[in-house]
């Protein structure tokens, strides 16, 4: 049996689990250094997540199994999905067992136990939460599909490893007008996807305006902190999408070692600047009300929907 | 394979005289029999399906010309499967669940064999003639006792639609017939007229025909009447195997009669199969009766259906058999994976209501504790019918997706590929909105604590929960077997393309033949791995999380059920972001009393109309009902007048006939 894939894949999934809360740690620096405050150290999400972990857990009494196996199936579904993406190279720890639509898909799953985690104690706001939390979800998933499919369209595979390897391999025709609307449309879904302005906020808990937070407000504890963490994962995964997918440039299908750190660097780079983008558009936009958020994510998928379109006409 | 598939049809006939004559009495012998024999049809369908023969079976002429002709191909045979499979858990459920009722339970019987026929006719008579029988025991089976008026209006309804739809599908096959000169399947497959005027007629026909038995918007509005007002087990076969044979007629006429055809087929059918599907899943979200809800979910995954058989149809109009082969595969698996699926749910609603005496998700709420097998059983449709990984509902939409990937990468004309792109969008959309209404399903009725107070405490009897557990356990194997399961379906497509559009390589992988591969198994492995590993790495490193139970907090007055969401707020978000297509109304009436600035009563009312009902089917029955009454003018019982038109009409016919 080959050792590479099991190696790439406890690396990804330690590089995951590790830098996830550094990258939040960074745009919550760099937000609060943009709003003029000098904000929490770059390593708070550390220090969170380790208080959340040891601390006791209080569960309300209508509770079920559900709200204490949904953290957990958040988490496993997003590390799940990290073994499809691509991260120091084109090659992927899982090739054959899935492509892009597993990676939607499972981002699916970790949306249906959460949601269903948070409307099981039958606190109103969990159920809010969910509520929006879906409806939301139901329109990011037209314009995370089609901005993918684009790619897969324009390279003629729906693997992501392989959709690197040949963007990397063709460079220059990736600069297009498919390529920036595409790009354009994944942006708008990681602000959605993430709970960031001007779809949700991460620093509020006004009930008017909660989508994601609302949901964890019966969790505590440790399963509070798993939930915190599989969010920073999937906003990790999403940061190495954008990165990788669109600016492919120096990664290989077949990298030995020292590619691999280079790939490793290129990565650490491109999602410093994802996170700096991040930090500056939420600094940017207000807050939409959320009846016309049709209007964003339509867009995002109409910006998607175009990408396709113009790919399809041109081969 | 003949004998056995005779000897269950015969035994159906002996269950159904059981319960006619009431000789079975308490024992339920109709439904057990039904049981034994819907088994001995899954053994002998599956065989014949692959083992990719087609078999013939004896027929027999009541009148020259009108003869009953048998012939079982792979394409029939897993129809059969599909119908025999639901029947098989949907008796064993109603052995307990079903009131008895003398004249159903005789028809019940007539019902699953009026389905099989369907499946295994061999011409277009003996099709029709159980396409038929299988629309008027389904009829009587929606009546019922025929007292309630809800009931009533939802059986005549579909009984009107059905034979509108049956003339349509008539002519459709006839118009084929036509060209051949013969009425026989095995001829019809072999002509293959391809395109053209009469043809490209012959399957909208067909789509308009066989579309409403599959519930296609805007055809549609009979089924999610019709469906949930019968009892759980007759609402299973009909949601789950009855919709099918109207996708089985569509593929049968589409994909084996008509062969390569125009670029334009293909299109439509996809635009019809998206439409659906987005529509169905919105409406389904709207409802707050749990089968009303599971019904119009039935709608969206028919749509997906006819998704996958309009992208086969364009494939095979740009002549790549081996894609369009992987495209009907993907209809084929969607078909029986929402089968498994949505009967399971059916059955589950029954076990509800059965418990619950409600099926009102406004009113239902915190059944799990009650309820915990019939819970986890919901849990697994839920979740599958919302097409998450890596249960089996995903896998028939992960083949359609990735197949219009394929087509819109490269499959014959720009507009094909366009509509291919854009279906892709819609299939997404209903993806998301599919998560969104099985959630809400699963949560309003089974989370949170119940919204009326629940007098029976306790689960389902065993034999109720039996086949909900079968059922989902099914539903994890076909997940788990999809590359089992891929390797026996492409016999269909290799007898009508000829080609198979899957590559066999492992049991549990699918791999297309225009590229991917997908294996729910190895997934679920690594779900099972990295799920667990933090939780234990956790647990290593900080120790056992000590839990305390408490109050939920609610601004400090006491947490109660009437301040939980419901169904109905729930889906608040996407009525309104919807609201242009679903167009719903509320009224809220404020009413004073004397100076007080304090409202005295607040009246809230709010509904989401049935669009095209209101829009288009009233104002044609109006229509109809007007020229009919204009009509009856000329109809005044005076025997004059009558002779007058008597000599009208000659003299009319000699002016006609000097020409």
């Amino acid at each position: 049996m080959n050792a590479e894939p099991w190696l790439l894949g406890a690396a990804q999934l330690l590089f995951v689990l590790a830098a996830a809360p550094l990258l939040q740690g960074l745009i919550r620096r760099l937000k609060a250094r943009l709003q003029s405050r000098s904000g929490p150290p770059l390593l708070q999400s550390y220090y969170d997540l380790a208080k959340l972990f040891v601390r006791s857990e209080m569960v309300a009494e209508s509770a079920s199994a559900v709200q204490f196996v949904a953290p957990w199936v958040v988490l496993g579904a997003m590390l799940s999905a990290a073994t499809f993406i691509p991260m120091f190279g084109a090659a992927t720890p899982l090739t054959t067992a899935g492509d892009l639509l597993v990676v939607i898909g499972l981002f699916a799953l970790a949306r249906a136990a959460l949601t269903l985690g948070g409307m099981d104690s039958g606190s109103a706001f969990g159920q809010m939460g969910s509520s929006r939390e879906l409806a939301v979800g139901a329109l990011v998933e037209p314009a995370l599909l089609l901005s993918l499919v684009a790619l897969a369209v324009a390279t003629g595979t729906t693997r992501l490893g392989e959709i690197v390897a040949i963007g990397a391999h063709e460079g220059a025709g990736f600069f297009d007008l498919q390529w920036a609307l595409a790009l354009l449309a994944l942006t708008i879904v990681m602000l959605a996807e993430t709970g960031r302005i001007p779809v949700d906020n991460p620093d509020t808990h006004l009930e008017l305006t909660m989508i994601h937070e609302a949901m964890l407000l019966e969790y505590s504890g440790r399963s509070l902190g798993v939930l915190h963490l599989a969010g920073m994962v999937k906003q990790l995964l999403l940061a190495c999408l954008l990165a990788n997918l669109f600016f492919p440039l120096g990664l290989r299908a077949s990298p030995d070692l020292a590619l691999y750190l280079r790939g490793g660097a290129l990565l650490a780079g491109k999602l410093v600047l994802v996170g700096v983008g991040l930090a500056l558009a939420e600094s940017t936009f207000a807050k939409m009300r959320l009846y016309e958020l049709p209007d964003l994510l339509g867009s995002a998928s109409l910006a998607g929907f175009v990408a396709v379109a113009i790919t399809v006409w041109q081969s | 394979m003949e004998q056995l598939t005779g000897a269950a049809l015969v035994v159906l006939l002996v269950a159904s005289a059981a319960e006619l004559t009431g000789i079975s009495g308490r024992t339920r012998a109709g439904y057990w029999l039904s049981a034994i024999a819907s088994l001995g049809a899954v053994t002998a369908c599956t065989w014949i399906l692959a083992d990719g023969s087609t078999v013939e079976f004896d027929s027999w002429s009541p009148a020259p010309s009108l003869d009953l002709v048998w012939r079982m191909d792979a394409l029939g045979a897993f129809f059969g499967v599909v119908v025999a499979l639901v029947a098989l858990f949907a008796s064993v459920f109603a052995v307990r669940y079903s009131h008895r009722r003398q004249l159903d339970d005789a028809l019940y019987p007539l019902f699953l064999l009026s389905m099989l026929g369907v499946a295994g006719a061999g011409n277009v008579f003996t099709f029709f003639v159980m396409w038929e029988l299988m629309a008027l025991t389904s009829f009587l089976l929606v009546l019922g006792d025929g007292q309630a008026h809800q009931r009533r209006v939802a059986a005549l309804l579909y009984l009107g639609m059905t034979h509108v739809a049956t003339v349509l599908a008539v002519a459709s096959m006839l118009l084929l017939v036509d060209d051949v000169g013969g009425q026989g399947f095995k001829e019809l497959g072999l002509a293959q007229p391809g395109p053209g005027a009469r043809t490209s007629l012959a399957l909208m026909l067909a789509l308009v025909g066989f579309g409403t038995k599959a519930g296609l918007v805007p055809l549609h509005i009979w089924l999610p009447r019709a469906h949930p007002v019968a009892p759980s087990h007759i609402s299973a076969l009909m949601s789950a195997a009855m919709v099918a044979t109207g996708i089985y007629g569509i593929a049968r006429v589409g994909l084996d009669f008509l062969g390569p055809g125009e670029a334009w087929w293909g299109i439509v059918v996809m635009a019809v199969g998206a439409i659906t599907a987005v529509l169905g899943v919105l409406y389904a979200l709207m409802e707050r009766d749990m089968k009303r809800c599971l019904a119009y979910s039935t709608v969206e995954n028919m749509g997906i259906v006819t998704m996958a058989l309009g992208a086969a149809l364009s494939f095979r109009a740009a002549g790549q058999d081996a894609l369009a082969a992987a495209a009907l595969v993907a209809a084929l698996v969607h078909t029986l994976n929402h089968a498994i699926l949505k009967s399971l749910l059916f059955l589950a609603a029954g076990a509800v209501q059965h418990t619950a005496h409600s099926l009102d998700m406004d009113r239902l709420g915190g059944l799990i504790r009650t309820m915990p097998v019939t819970a986890g059983a919901t849990l697994v449709g839920a979740l599958g019918l919302a097409a998450v990984p890596p249960l089996n509902g995903f896998v028939g939409e992960w083949m359609l997706a990735r197949s219009l990937i394929s087509l819109a990468g490269g499959g014959g004309t720009v507009a094909t590929r366009l509509a291919a792109a854009g279906s892709l969008a819609l299939l997404a959309l209903t993806a998301g909105l599919a998560l969104a209404c099985f959630v809400r399903l699963f949560g309003m009725t089974f989370l949170g604590l119940p919204r009326t107070e629940v007098r029976r405490r306790e689960d389902a009897p065993t034999l109720m929960r039996l086949p909900l557990v079968a059922l989902a356990l099914m539903a994890v194997a076909a997940a788990a077997g999809a590359g089992g399961l891929v390797r026996v379906l492409r016999g269909v497509p290799q007898q009508l393309m000829p080609a198979t559009g899957v590559r066999v390589e492992d049991a549990h992988r699918i791999v297309l033949s225009g590229g991917g591969s997908f294996s729910p198994a190895t997934l679920a492995v690594v779900l099972l791995l990295l799920a667990p590993l933090p939780w234990l790495a956790l647990r290593a490193a900080f120790g056992r999380t000590r839990r305390s139970r408490g109050h939920i907090w609610a601004t400090g007055v006491t947490f109660g059920p009437a301040m939980q969401y419901t169904a109905t707020s729930f889906a608040k978000p996407l009525r309104l972001f919807f609201r242009r297509v679903l167009l719903p109304e509320r009224s809220v009436r404020v009413e004073y009393h004397g100076t007080s600035p304090l409202p005295r009563r607040v009246q809230y009312s709010g509904r989401v109309p049935a669009v095209i009902e209101e829009r288009f089917y009233l104002p044609l029955r109006s229509a109809a009902i007007w020229s009919a009454q204009r009509v009856r003018a000329f109809q005044n019982g005076s025997v004059e007048f009558y002779l007058l038109y008597v000599f009208g009409a000659l003299v009319v016919m000699l002016v006609v006939a000097r020409r």
